[in-house]
């Protein structure tokens, strides 16, 4: 099912990959690096999912979506992706609204079968 | 610095170690900060190397998944290559970040009460294959009616499949590996489930018991060692089982396998 993915992720070599593995997909695929850029392209754009890095250059890429939910424009799903996987960061992610928590690296067909899942419920 | 002289008059030679003292408190001072700058240079580059590492391991997967295009057998067997080089590098890197958040004290736990016997059950069917591979006998022995504990339940697993991993590893095909939990029968230490995984693999000398969960030491450190890694895996181990006031150790026989011990207090020390 082709959608629409924002991938937020401040590591050009990862979201080049992202990009090619989406498109490849048949899905439509936007790109921010920041928190700021990434609240600007959600809010002109509408992303069905929302891929967002954890861990942002100096930034915490949850405060992405804590912004979006304040005023409405969080989209359909959204879903952590983080290098570290621990308890803490787990339930940092689902209590700031995001659907679920992926580990990098995140395989291929793992997470285009996911995107199908989600956009299905 | 100044030199202490046996013969000096006395209030010269107590002006004298005090200075030494100062000087010695601002050398300790010095190192400390230096390790300090290092660990967290280590959490840094750790952390960064993982996210090429990423983008490679990503790229290959696409390929092999067919997704740009169906692939030889040849070059399937290529990128499989790449991916598990790569996999077993990202595991190396994830722990020496492990290390170096431990070392800094940035390590935490997140207690929830379960059961030694799950997370038993759930490193042996991990673990596998990889018993499979070399061919050893695997035993699980769990105490009926074993208290749950209140841990750091991925810490635990994490500590178990370590200590499992290195008993599959330095254990010729054919041999035993084992694992069993009790109640600990130490009776000065508070109660604790106490988990031993063995071994009849090649065995550590008593001269080396210490040194295994050392970081950064392994026992055959040559270029020639047939078991490779970090060398941080023990001392991890050492580190999550502090972390809980847990103990650990090891009984060994050079040639004749090893027995490593670890405890984890049914509950969080006050």
């Amino acid at each position: 099912m082709a959608s629409h993915v924002l991938v937020v992720e401040d590591s050009a070599l990862l979201t080049n990959a992202l990009r090619l593995l989406l498109e490849v997909t048949g899905h439509r695929v936007s790109v921010a690096a920041t928190v700021r850029d990434a609240v600007s392209t959600a809010r002109t754009t509408h992303p069905d999912v929302m891929l967002l890095d954890v861990t942002l250059q100096q930034e915490d890429g949850l405060d992405v979506l804590r912004e979006l939910e304040r005023t409405g424009d969080a989209p359909r799903v959204s879903v952590a992706l983080t290098g570290h996987d621990s308890p803490e960061v787990h339930q940092r992610c689902l209590a700031a609204g995001c659907r679920d928590v992926l580990v990098k690296p995140v395989s291929g067909a793992e997470l285009t079968a996911r995107i199908d899942a989600w956009l299905q419920e | 610095m100044t030199r202490v002289y046996p013969d000096a008059p006395a209030d010269a030679r107590v002006e004298a170690l005090e200075e030494q003292n100062v000087h010695l408190a601002r050398v300790i001072a010095e190192l400390r900060n230096q390790d300090a700058l290092k660990t967290q240079f280590l959490a840094n580059i750790s952390h960064d190397l993982r996210t090429p590492l990423t983008a490679v391991i990503t790229h290959a997967e696409i390929m092999r998944d067919g997704i740009l295009g169906e692939l030889t057998d040849r070059q399937a067997e290529s990128i499989t290559g790449i991916i598990s080089g790569g996999r077993q590098l990202l595991d190396m890197v994830s722990e020496i970040l492990t290390y170096a958040r431990g070392a800094a004290n940035q390590l935490t736990l997140a207690r929830t009460e379960f059961t030694v016997e799950s997370v038993v059950e759930q490193v042996a069917v991990m673990s596998h294959s990889l018993v499979g591979r070399k061919e050893h006998a695997l035993s699980v022995d769990v105490e009926p009616e074993l208290p749950s504990v209140y841990a750091d339940r991925e810490k635990i697993a994490h500590v178990l499949a370590n200590l499992l991993g290195n008993a599959i590893d330095f254990t010729p095909p054919g041999g035993r590996v084992w694992i069993a939990a009790r109640l600990s029968r130490d009776a000065r230490a508070p109660a604790a489930v106490e988990i031993e995984v063995g071994d009849t693999g090649i065995g550590i000398a008593p001269e080396h018991y210490d040194l295994v969960f050392r970081e950064f030491a392994q026992v055959d450190a040559s270029a020639s060692r047939q078991h490779h890694g970090t060398g941080l895996g023990l001392a991890i181990a050492r580190k999550f089982v502090e972390l809980h006031h847990g103990q650990i150790w090891v009984e060994s026989k050079l040639g004749e396998g090893s027995r490593f011990f670890f405890t984890v207090p049914l509950r969080a020390a006050p």
